[in-house]
């Protein structure tokens, strides 16, 4: 299957040739960036990154993680002092606190990893459309087609101001 | 006879630009390349004071804390005031990362991966003081809580241990933080450099293409990690701030303290940022990138930090005249007045009288000005831990037990070593890492381009 990948040197154009793109039923679309850009943000995928939900669960975990273990231990080994309560919250929020941070700050890490699908590829190989310009200044849209679409896709993507557009797979 | 000018003389028409060149790559990544005899030279003398310093720290081990200037009644000295100090210094990057991000301050840009990275290597250096100060350092683990054979656990009331979960949290998450951050900067070192470094990078970039899944993910990661390192970066120092503020020392027990120390670490970590990143501007030419605007924002924050200092200074002697108890009146008094009058004076000064240049432009877009304030700011901030700790140890409730404590050359020593340890990790970045976030620098240039907008950020 071919596929065609338009150089772009602004990341407007790319975001709305890849809606032109979508809205014409082409779902094989992979844009590439030199930064992140809130425009390319939802060129593909409209729904919300999942990355939330690692660091609300990570987060979760840490707070339950932090005062239980602090709890739990304070009652395992107990030290009477003046008779108070074993499980001193107040103080053990710190604990709870700061495990919340720790346990969703890597949550969040798995997360960019697994929502990202990092590492990508194999060691020091990359895509066959990807190139070192995309990590210069200069933009990728790369799109699967059918043979018969490739003059389409090739109209298309230069109509939205690529500079050039080269067959990568034949 | 002179001889006839050399051909390559001649200046050779600019040959048009490769596929893939970006003047911000080669700008940027000009810095790690290469290194002049001026770096090894420097890079050689922090090793050395590295070096003394771990070496008197093994006498210290083997001889014993008798080595430091510990003496009834202060037997928290220099290696405590040290670890506050670093511990501070370590908040600027994740201010600058964090809350400026939420906040869309853009030009964060310019300086938040040296200020992330000085964060990490601020923390490490913080956390060997731990080690330092406690002693019998091959007992240091004790104060995780791990299971053992005699089924004790750790004490989760007191500060020391609120301070271990504060410290390692901070720890993991800079690194994480500025390891997230790097991700697409590696990327482009990767597609750019050859040998062992394209062999590093390429193992580091975790084969990072800049597809928009990748940049999504990547967008959604930094602000969440923000939104967590906000409240994170404000819990360090307060939790800090609570190793002495939970004690009964006059001087100490104060509920400003937290407030009061995390407005003073930000203040010091502005300052080490600006210290350490006037002369790598300039050495590395980096002018275009960190700009005096930069710089400028740098120093208003140092002004309004050291606004909030300084009224805190002011709110103790006024909380300790208003109590009305003795020994927090005389605590205050003799910090002034007493055998610390030097440190007590050396702080203030610092801390609250140079900073107030900054109230003029001229002055703050004045880079020797700058460099001059943000040194003395560090020195202030040494000192004003120093006071705080010392002052207050030397001059509790019985005055029969009163005593003075000086620093030993040890101490002195392990002091220096610490800061040459921490230039020799700056240093060692700069070879290693881009020291500006490249990503982010292109992102707001591709955006002015595309836009046509003329301001400056």
């Amino acid at each position: 299957m071919p596929s065609l990948q338009g150089i772009f040197d602004a990341p407007g154009p790319v975001a709305e040739a890849a809606k032109r793109l979508r809205n014409r039923g082409f779902s094989d679309l992979e844009i590439y960036a030199p930064a992140a850009f809130p425009e390319l943000d939802d060129a593909l995928d409209t729904k919300p990154s999942r990355v939330r939900l690692f660091t609300l669960i990570g987060g979760l975990i840490g707070v339950v993680t932090g005062y239980a273990m602090a709890i739990w231990m304070s009652i395992d080994w107990p030290v009477m002092i003046g008779g108070k309560p074993f499980a001193s919250i107040p103080t053990y929020t710190v604990i709870g606190f700061e495990l919340t941070i720790l346990f969703g700050g890597l949550a969040t890490l798995l997360g960019l990893l697994i929502v990202g699908r990092l590492p990508y590829g194999s060691f020091g190989g990359h895509d066959k459309a990807y190139d070192v310009r995309f990590s210069a200044e200069e933009f990728g849209l790369v799109v699967g087609c059918r043979e018969r679409d490739v003059a389409e896709v090739d109209a298309l993507l230069r109509a939205h101001h690529a500079k050039e557009v080269n067959l990568v797979e034949a | 006879m002179t001889p006839p000018p050399a051909l390559s003389a001649v200046p050779t028409p600019e040959a048009a630009p490769a596929p893939g060149d970006s003047k911000i790559n080669r700008d940027l990544l000009r810095v790690m390349e290469g290194a002049s005899p001026g770096y090894f030279l420097l890079l050689g003398a922090t090793v050395l004071v590295v070096t003394a310093a771990a070496l008197t720290w093994i006498y210290q081990i083997y001889i014993g804390l008798g080595v430091a200037g510990y003496t009834h009644p202060v037997f928290w000295g220099v290696y405590i005031v040290t670890f506050v100090f670093w511990v501070g210094i370590a908040h600027a990057g994740t201010l600058i990362s964090a809350i400026l991000y939420l906040f869309r301050a853009k030009w964060r840009n310019a300086i938040n991966r040296s200020a992330e990275a000085m964060t990490v290597m601020a923390v490490m250096t913080a956390g060997m003081f731990l080690g330092i100060h406690v002693g019998r350092i091959w007992k240091a683990y004790f104060i995780l809580p791990y299971p053992n054979q005699r089924g004790l656990w750790v004490n989760f009331r007191s500060p020391l241990e609120w301070d271990t979960f504060a410290i390692s949290t901070y720890a993991t998450i800079s690194i994480v933080f500025l390891y997230i951050g790097l991700i697409p900067d590696l990327a482009i070192a990767r597609d750019r450099f050859a040998g062992w470094r394209r062999l590093l990078y390429t193992a580091l970039a975790l084969g990072w293409q800049g597809t928009s899944r990748q940049w999504k993910a990547h967008t959604r990661s930094v602000l969440h990690l923000s939104g967590l390192a906000t409240p994170l970066v404000l819990s360090v120092h307060s939790v800090v701030s609570w190793d002495f503020a939970m004690s009964i020392v006059p001087g100490w027990h104060a509920t400003i303290f937290a407030p009061y120390f995390v407005a003073g670490a930000i203040f010091s970590g502005f300052a080490m940022v600006l210290t350490v990143m006037i002369p790598v501007r300039r050495i590395f030419g980096l002018e275009e990138y960190i700009t005096d605007y930069h710089f400028e924002n740098m120093a208003r924050f140092i002004l309004l930090t050291s606004l909030i200092v300084g009224y805190a200074y002011v709110t103790e002697y006024f909380v300790a005249w208003y109590s009305g108890v003795e020994a927090e009146q005389t605590s205050f008094w003799l910090r002034a007045f007493g055998p610390y009058w030097f440190s007590t004076w050396t702080m203030i000064v610092c801390n609250v009288v140079f900073p107030q240049l900054f109230w003029f432009k001229r002055l703050r877009t004045h880079v020797p000005t700058l460099f001059v304030v943000s040194t003395f700011v560090n020195i202030g901030m040494w000192f004003e831990r120093y006071v705080i700790i010392i002052t207050g140890l030397s001059r509790e409730y019985d005055p029969a037990v009163w005593g003075v404590y000086t620093p030993t050359w040890a101490e002195l020593t392990i002091l220096a070593g610490s800061f040459a340890f921490f230039a020799m990790l700056f240093l060692l970045f700069l070879k290693i890492f881009p020291v500006i976030a490249i990503a982010e620098v292109k992102e707001l240039a591709i955006h002015d381009r595309a836009h046509g907008a003329h301001g400056a950020h």
